[in-house]
């Protein structure tokens, strides 16, 4: 269970509030979709719950472990990919995995399965060996959601993870994704794909100025926009 | 063509000094506090710079009483450009093949002139800081024991202005050169790296022998103090040969009211700006040559050995691992490369030679005839692998060389205290390759028995911690994480100069204690108790350490 209670950060000395009391309660086997134009405070969010950003008021727990607390409990559950991956391009792919795995902890048969399985899967077992240089940005992100996955973790953030792959990695992704929480994980991602948030999420959150204005399924969403059509049109009603 | 010119080194200085974000810093009241901080830091370093003055002085006197002041300058203006040089090797590689904005310039339909032009223009600024805490003081010290008149601080401040271009275009044209032709093969990162060392090597050993023959030839002379007497730029004009420029600057000062002070200066600036515009029309032909290959990644697309995943998926302990990491960016980043293992390597060889080629007066010689107690260089050598320690940059550098990649490490669970023993240990495994030169090449020094030489590694290594972790808490307090050229995390972060200076504090504090009590004990003590020191003071910093991680790793932004 990843829980947001009364979560507030501002920046500088603007006193504009980047997010504003933000109240989220996310349920284990549930992908949720946090939606919002650009600037609405997604990546903010996503930043405080991995310990990236240190809210200026307000809890984050995961699972009863307070993240900003416990910081070391808390981040042995979490995997996280960000929007731009920016990582050691001058580690060859695998040295990069093996680095990951280590920090966290994996036993080798458990490393070894996992590399198999998702090298195969993202199609970059073939590069590993290279340098993350010579790398294009969805490779640099296929590696990114592999060290990702080497852990199990109990809740998997993602920041626009779509950008930037290939439609058949994208799919392996959702598939990926699905898989997770039926083995009862929490997956959360940001998006503007409004299409993937529609088919793939269970609940959606959308974000504007700080503010959640709307939270819900599908369905639930629809029921209080005016027009009952698209998400799309909802999102535009709603951030207008 | 102008606008153009004006316009790529605006954006140049802005990017290279930060500057809009330093205004956004100061608007910021918790980055304030740090500047604040860093201020103090910066204070640590007067003590030494005092002292480094103070023995300048008496150089000076020196030089008077044998009637060759304007040898003095010529030191001054010698060791300035000699050190422009230097650093303008380093500068000039990461600057003009290293830096990311490359990639969006060369695209850009301007010419390669243009871009070296800018370029070079915002490494005269970082130039500047290099050369004038080292000139002003001769300038000073000369101009007010002489009682120089208006027209020698006018004079100063052209030569001033002049003074790093001249070592800076020799720094562009060779690395331009050196660019073009080492851009082969699959490995030329490690090439270039390698040979880049050795250059270094080669120009300091080919400067020492121009100085001691000129030396040579002085004494040699049979009517040597005769002319000495006669000519009041004896020295000068000899010495000068091995850098003509800095011998005009010197001779500008020294003669600053007949008409020789003028021509010298003539010359001083005609060179400089005559030489730029020859590296400037140089850079047509060999810049892009030495670039392109340069962006270009070597990738085998699958083409190469496969990698079997059971083979290369063991497990390894964190900080062990952490340590792995940073030595493999240590080792295959360029820039990192030659400033911190080549760093360690280059300075004991530079030792020795400066030791092995000053004739008479070589350490060796000395050593024979004094009969020094082998205890003594032990020592010596203790305190220069922990100084290594220090300038190895790793520590002092270690937060900020993860630049934007810094995300990792904060949201990985990495327990503080690995933190901290990994990125010692990289260090150490730096310094181990110190150690290394350093024993192999005072071998043409000294002789060191086995006892010798266990102490120094074993001391060195406890001593190489505490200045790793001075050089840690430094960079955590302030890393500079937002660098788009890997010169900026290593030779550009102020909080290398930082550690240096409170490096020097805590060594010299040592230096002082072993010099005040190497009469009244036994050597054996003074080793265990140093070795007591090394090892209570990494204890302390390491509290200290973990106690400012923990807080800046959630701080930070």
């Amino acid at each position: 269970m990843l829980k947001l209670r009364n979560i507030s950060k501002t920046y500088g000395r603007a006193q504009v509030k980047a997010v504003d009391n933000v109240n989220l309660d996310i349920r284990p086997g549930e992908i949720f979709g946090f939606l919002g134009p650009n600037g609405a405070g997604k990546t903010t969010t996503i930043k405080m719950i991995v310990g990236l950003l240190k809210p200026d008021e307000g809890v984050i727990t995961i699972d009863g472990v307070n993240v900003w607390e416990e910081p070391l409990k808390a981040k042995s559950m979490i995997s996280y990919v960000p929007d731009n991956p920016e990582i050691y391009d001058r580690l060859k792919g695998i040295e990069y995995l093996n680095f990951i795995a280590d920090m966290y902890g994996v036993s080798k048969d458990d490393r070894r399965k996992k590399l198999d399985y998702y090298l195969e899967l993202f199609n970059i077992k073939d590069a590993v060996g290279d340098i993350i240089a010579s790398y294009s940005h969805g490779m640099k992100q296929k590696l990114v959601l592999t060290s990702a996955l080497l852990n199990d973790p109990k809740l998997f953030i993602l920041d626009e993870p779509m950008v930037g792959l290939d439609p058949k990695s994208a799919f392996n992704l959702k598939e990926i994704m699905r898989k997770m929480c039926d083995e009862g994980r929490i997956v959360f991602f940001s998006t503007h794909v409004l299409e993937v948030a529609e088919r793939l999420c269970d609940r959606i959150a959308i974000i504007n100025k700080g503010k959640i204005i709307a939270m819900g399924t599908m369905e639930e969403l629809r029921s209080h926009a005016e027009e009952r059509e698209s998400l799309e049109k909802i999102f535009l009603e709603l951030t207008e | 063509m102008m606008r153009k010119i004006w316009s790529l080194i605006k954006t140049d200085f802005n990017t290279t000094f930060g500057l809009s974000s330093i205004g956004y810093s100061i608007k910021n009241k918790k980055n304030r506090w740090q500047l604040i901080l860093f201020g103090i830091a910066m204070l640590t370093l007067i003590p030494s710079y005092v002292f480094m003055v103070g023995s300048l002085s008496s150089m000076y006197d020196i030089y008077a009483q044998i009637g060759q002041k304007s040898m003095f300058l010529l030191s001054g203006f010698l060791s300035a450009q000699i050190l422009v040089f230097i650093f303008g090797l380093l500068y000039v590689m990461s600057k003009y093949y290293f830096s990311n904005d490359l990639a969006q310039l060369v695209p850009l339909p301007i010419k390669p002139s243009y871009i070296i032009g800018s370029k070079f223009a915002t490494l005269m600024i970082s130039e500047y800081l290099t050369s004038l805490p080292i000139i002003l003081p001769f300038i000073i010290i000369y101009g007010s024991k002489n009682g120089e008149g208006p027209l020698y601080w006018i004079y100063s401040l052209f030569l001033i202005l002049f003074l790093p271009v001249a070592p800076l275009v020799l720094a562009s044209i060779v690395v331009m050169f050196f660019m073009k032709y080492t851009n082969i093969g699959a490995r030329k990162d490690l090439i270039r790296t390698i040979s880049a060392v050795f250059f270094i090597i080669l120009m300091i050993y080919v400067q020492m022998k121009i100085q001691t023959l000129a030396q040579k030839s002085i004494v040699q002379g049979s009517d040597f103090l005769v002319s000495l007497i006669k000519d009041s730029n004896l020295l000068v004009k000899r010495l000068g040969v091995s850098f003509p420029p800095a011998q005009w600057a010197a001779l500008t000062l020294a003669n600053n009211l007949s008409i020789s002070g003028a021509t010298n200066l003539i010359i001083f600036i005609g060179v400089a700006i005559i030489s730029f515009l020859l590296m400037i029309f140089l850079s047509e032909y060999l810049f892009f040559d030495g670039l392109i290959g340069n962006i270009e990644v070597s990738a085998t697309k699958g083409r190469g050995k496969k990698i079997d995943t059971s083979e290369l998926s063991r497990e390894t302990k964190p900080y062990l691992a952490l340590a792995k990491k940073e030595l493999i960016m240590l080792f295959k980043t360029p820039i990192y490369l030659i400033n911190a293992i080549g760093g360690v390597i280059m300075f004991p060889i530079i030792l020795v030679m400066t030791n092995s080629m000053g004739g008479d007066e070589s350490l060796s010689a000395i050593i024979e005839v004094m009969g020094v107690e082998s205890g003594y260089i032990t020592l010596g050598c203790i305190g220069f692998v922990t100084a290594l320690g220090m300038i190895n940059c790793v520590g002092c550098t270690t937060f900020s060389r993860e630049g934007k990649c810094f995300w990792i490490q904060r949201t990985l669970p990495i327990r503080v205290e690995d933190q901290i023993i990994g990125r010692v240990l990289s260090s150490l495994g730096v310094q181990g390759l110190g150690i290394i030169a350093l024993l192999v090449s005072s071998i043409f020094i000294v002789k060191l028995d086995i006892v010798s030489i266990v102490l120094i590694i074993i001391l060195g290594l406890l001593g190489s911690i505490p200045m790793t972790q001075i050089g840690m808490i430094i960079d955590i307090l302030r890393p500079m994480l937002n660098w788009d050229n890997p010169q900026k995390a290593m030779k550009q972060n102020l909080n290398v100069l930082i550690s240096l200076g409170a490096g020097t504090l805590y060594l010299g504090g040592l230096v002082l204690l072993v010099i005040n009590i190497i009469d009244k004990f036994y050597i054996s003590f003074i080793y265990g108790l140093l070795a007591l020191i090394f090892i209570l003071s990494a204890l302390v910093l390491f509290k200290v350490l973990k106690i400012l991680i923990s807080k800046q790793f959630q701080l930070l932004e």
